[in-house]
């Protein structure tokens, strides 16, 4: 297959996704940007400067994990590549230390951002300390109560958050309104958007900051077995984690691409976020996607115990490698997940991010599918710590922390 | 657009320089039925009706609008609905109807968005609607809109912001129908203190390169009879208010016939401050 570097075309389309569905006021400003990106993505200065960044401020490359109790619970070799391990605690600050960068070098003195579960909103926040830009953080209300602590960090990094009360009060609000604000602002502000959401340019933008991953999978399981895996798993928010750790394995067909959405408290309940397996086409923050939404078109509220995965809509590079049939499409529920959660955490010592649990719940779902030799990669895209308090409502133990604190 | 549609027969019968008001309701706020009421009641005033179609996610909307969206959802709105109430207000008056929306809306009703396309815009059509203003369609994304709209004889309405450049502005001047929407300064829709400096130096911008054929309204914050009047005479063929109206229906809600009252009285207001 002949895929990589086809997508998306000039006018940001994936197939029939994708697009440029923007304010007119906003469109100077995607069009500065996508030129700011053309002019800088293959200039060696720039690419060294991100490259050097990644290295020595985020610790990358990330390794790429052996597990050998869980492996042997699921029945085959699964490697865990291990995002949680990048500073900040997630795959997150590949995108945003690419983008503060480019915004930088455009003169651009400012950054805000969306955030659901908080973490692409502490992301942000780092790259705005990392580069002394003045950050906002737009953050759905409920958002800001299921993620206390990460408020408080991005308090502490010196990011002004703001609580959006609009709508849901989630993370499609917090988008909304980052827009909105963006709107008024695009002189000095760069949005800096979290996921491969979003107007062209940012599907591929955040695509190409965050392919990384791949390429460094790649590199790392042909020294540790010399061949390619079986299969990839990554849970799908919007779709970052995921994009990055497919893309550079697309061409490859025999390399399963497994995108695993969430399925809330069940498929059957209107309470879960599976925008691409139960969605319709429509276009939501500017761009051409799966959506969650009525038949008049309105977006519908989703559910997932995983904030960064409660999200109506799902990334236009996602929905057509959908369509050609080069992405399979699982869920795993609240349950399941949970789970995933404490499974992973007792027989390997890591304890998995809500999002990427997911994936995690997907391969012990579906672990008769791989037989012993199989080779499965799973994107461990966070680390759980974030989430420990909502945890705590649904894991027990003897000593609970609300009994202490 | 044809001679048969109500903006194109609106500006061709333009008596000297005739200045137009052209004030924005949410379809439903706060109900429907007095939603209806309230258009009727205005009617008289306004040269031009824009009607919001309620969207869940109005990214280009303020504070106001966005109330006015909820408030128009909680009483039963959808899109159905709100042409089915635009199309009886088409029994009362003969004044163009515009509509603003976002994309979304528009692309419901079949399998495929050209088939959706079709199937909205014969029932825009049928419900007496002249126009559109869509807040998320750049001239980019707008070819199956603009196809619909020469079908069933409707005006897709670009708008043009302080940032777009002037090779946009050419691009979208060629392909834009009805008048062009100005916005007023570079923020969302809002009633605002004062009319901006950078606002009268657009509307001699866009002035320049329109002719008579397409008038340019100013909206986005205008909120007194002073910043109308200003707007006037800095050239601008129309002014759009919206906000400003949103606001009296919400500070009224407890007294509709007030609130029927200040409606009035504000539109009258403004429609004297640009005759
Ligand atoms: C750890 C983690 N994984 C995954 C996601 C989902 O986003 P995406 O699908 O863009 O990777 C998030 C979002 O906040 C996250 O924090």
């Amino acid at each position: 297959m002949d895929y990589i570097g086809k997508f998306p075309n000039k006018l940001g389309r994936f197939g029939d996704f994708g697009g440029i569905f923007a304010p007119e006021i906003l469109m100077p400003a995607l069009d500065e940007l996508n030129k700011a990106y053309k002019k800088y993505i293959n200039d060696t200065s720039f690419q060294e400067e991100f490259y050097n960044i990644l290295k020595h401020y985020s610790g990358r490359p990330t390794p790429l994990y052996y597990t050998s109790r869980f492996s042997e619970y699921i029945g085959c070799r699964v490697y865990l590549k291990r995002e949680d391990l990048n500073h900040g605690g997630a795959h997150k600050i590949n995108n945003v230390m690419g983008q503060a960068l480019l915004a930088k070098k455009m003169g651009k003195k400012k950054l805000i951002a969306e955030t659901g579960a908080g973490q692409h909103g502490f992301a942000t926040a780092i790259a705005g300390a990392y580069f002394g830009m003045e950050t906002k953080v737009f953050m759905g209300e409920v958002d800001v109560k299921r993620q206390a602590y990460n408020v408080y960090r991005m308090q502490l990094l010196g990011a002004e958050v703001i609580p959006v009360k609009s709508g849901s009060r989630t993370l499609k609000d917090a988008i909304n309104e980052g827009l909105r604000y963006w709107i008024a602002h695009v002189h000095d502000t760069h949005y800096l958007m979290g996921s491969v959401v979003g107007p062209h340019p940012y599907p591929m933008l955040v695509r190409e900051f965050q392919r990384v991953i791949g390429k460094e999978i790649k590199q790392q399981i042909f020294e540790l077995e010399d061949k390619l895996p079986n299969a990839i798993i990554a849970c799908i928010g919007g779709g970052s984690n995921a994009i990055g750790a497919f893309y550079d394995f697309v061409n490859d067909e025999e390399v399963q691409l497994i995108g695993v959405e969430a399925a809330g408290e069940g498929k059957e309940t209107d309470k879960h976020s599976i925008a691409l397996g139960l969605g319709r086409r429509g276009v939501l923050h500017g761009a051409m996607q799966y959506l969650l939404q009525n038949e008049y078109g309105n977006i519908l509220e989703t559910h997932s115990i995983s904030a960064g995965l409660d999200y109506p809509g799902v990334g236009p590079e996602h929905c057509y490698l959908n369509e050609i049939n080069r992405l399979i499409v699982g869920d795993a529920t609240d349950k399941e997940t949970l789970d995933a959660f404490k499974k992973l955490s007792e027989l390997e010592g890591i304890i998995p991010a809500l999002e990427s649990s997911h994936a995690i719940a997907y391969l012990i779902k579906n672990k008769d599918e791989f037989k012993k030799d199989d080779i499965v990669v799973i994107n461990l895209s966070g680390s759980g710590s974030k989430d420990l308090s909502i945890v705590s409502e649904h894991i027990k133990f003897k000593i609970e922390p609300k009994d202490i604190l | 657009m044809s001679n048969q549609n109500r903006l194109f027969k609106l500006f061709n019968d333009r008596k000297g320089n005739e200045k137009y008001f052209m004030p924005f309701f949410v379809a439903g706020d706060p109900s429907i039925d007095k939603f209806k009421e309230i258009v009727k009641n205005i009617e008289p005033y306004a040269d031009i009706i824009e009607i919001g179609i309620p969207f869940s996610d109005p990214i280009a909307d303020g504070p106001t609008i966005q109330e006015g969206n909820v408030r128009a959802f909680s009483s039963g709105i959808n899109t159905k609905k709100a042409l089915d109430a635009i199309k009886e207000l088409r029994k009362f008056t003969e004044k163009p109807f515009i509509i603003l929306t976002y994309y979304n809306i528009l692309i419901q009703g079949a399998k495929t968005i050209e088939d959706s396309i079709n199937i909205t815009f014969k029932n825009l059509k049928e419900s007496g609607i002249d126009g559109m203003v869509i807040g998320d369609l750049p001239i980019e994304e707008a070819d199956l809109v603009l196809d619909a709209c020469e079908k069933y004889d409707l005006a897709l309405i670009f708008l043009v912001a302080p940032s777009t450049t002037e090779e946009r502005l050419e691009r979208i001047l060629t392909k834009a129908r009805g008048f062009i929407y100005l916005i007023s300064v570079m923020g969302i829709t809002g009633a605002r203190e004062t009319v901006a400096q950078v606002t009268k130096d657009n509307i001699s911008r866009i002035k320049k390169k329109t002719n008579k054929n397409l008038p340019v309204f100013v909206g986005f914050g205008i909120s007194k009879p002073e910043h109308a009047k200003t707007i006037i005479k800095a050239g601008a063929d129309g002014i759009i208010i919206g906000s400003a109206i949103v606001d009296i229906i919400k500070n009224n809600l407890d007294n509709f016939s007030k609130m029927k009252e200040k409606l009035v009285e504000f539109h009258s207001k403004i429609k004297n401050s640009i005759k």
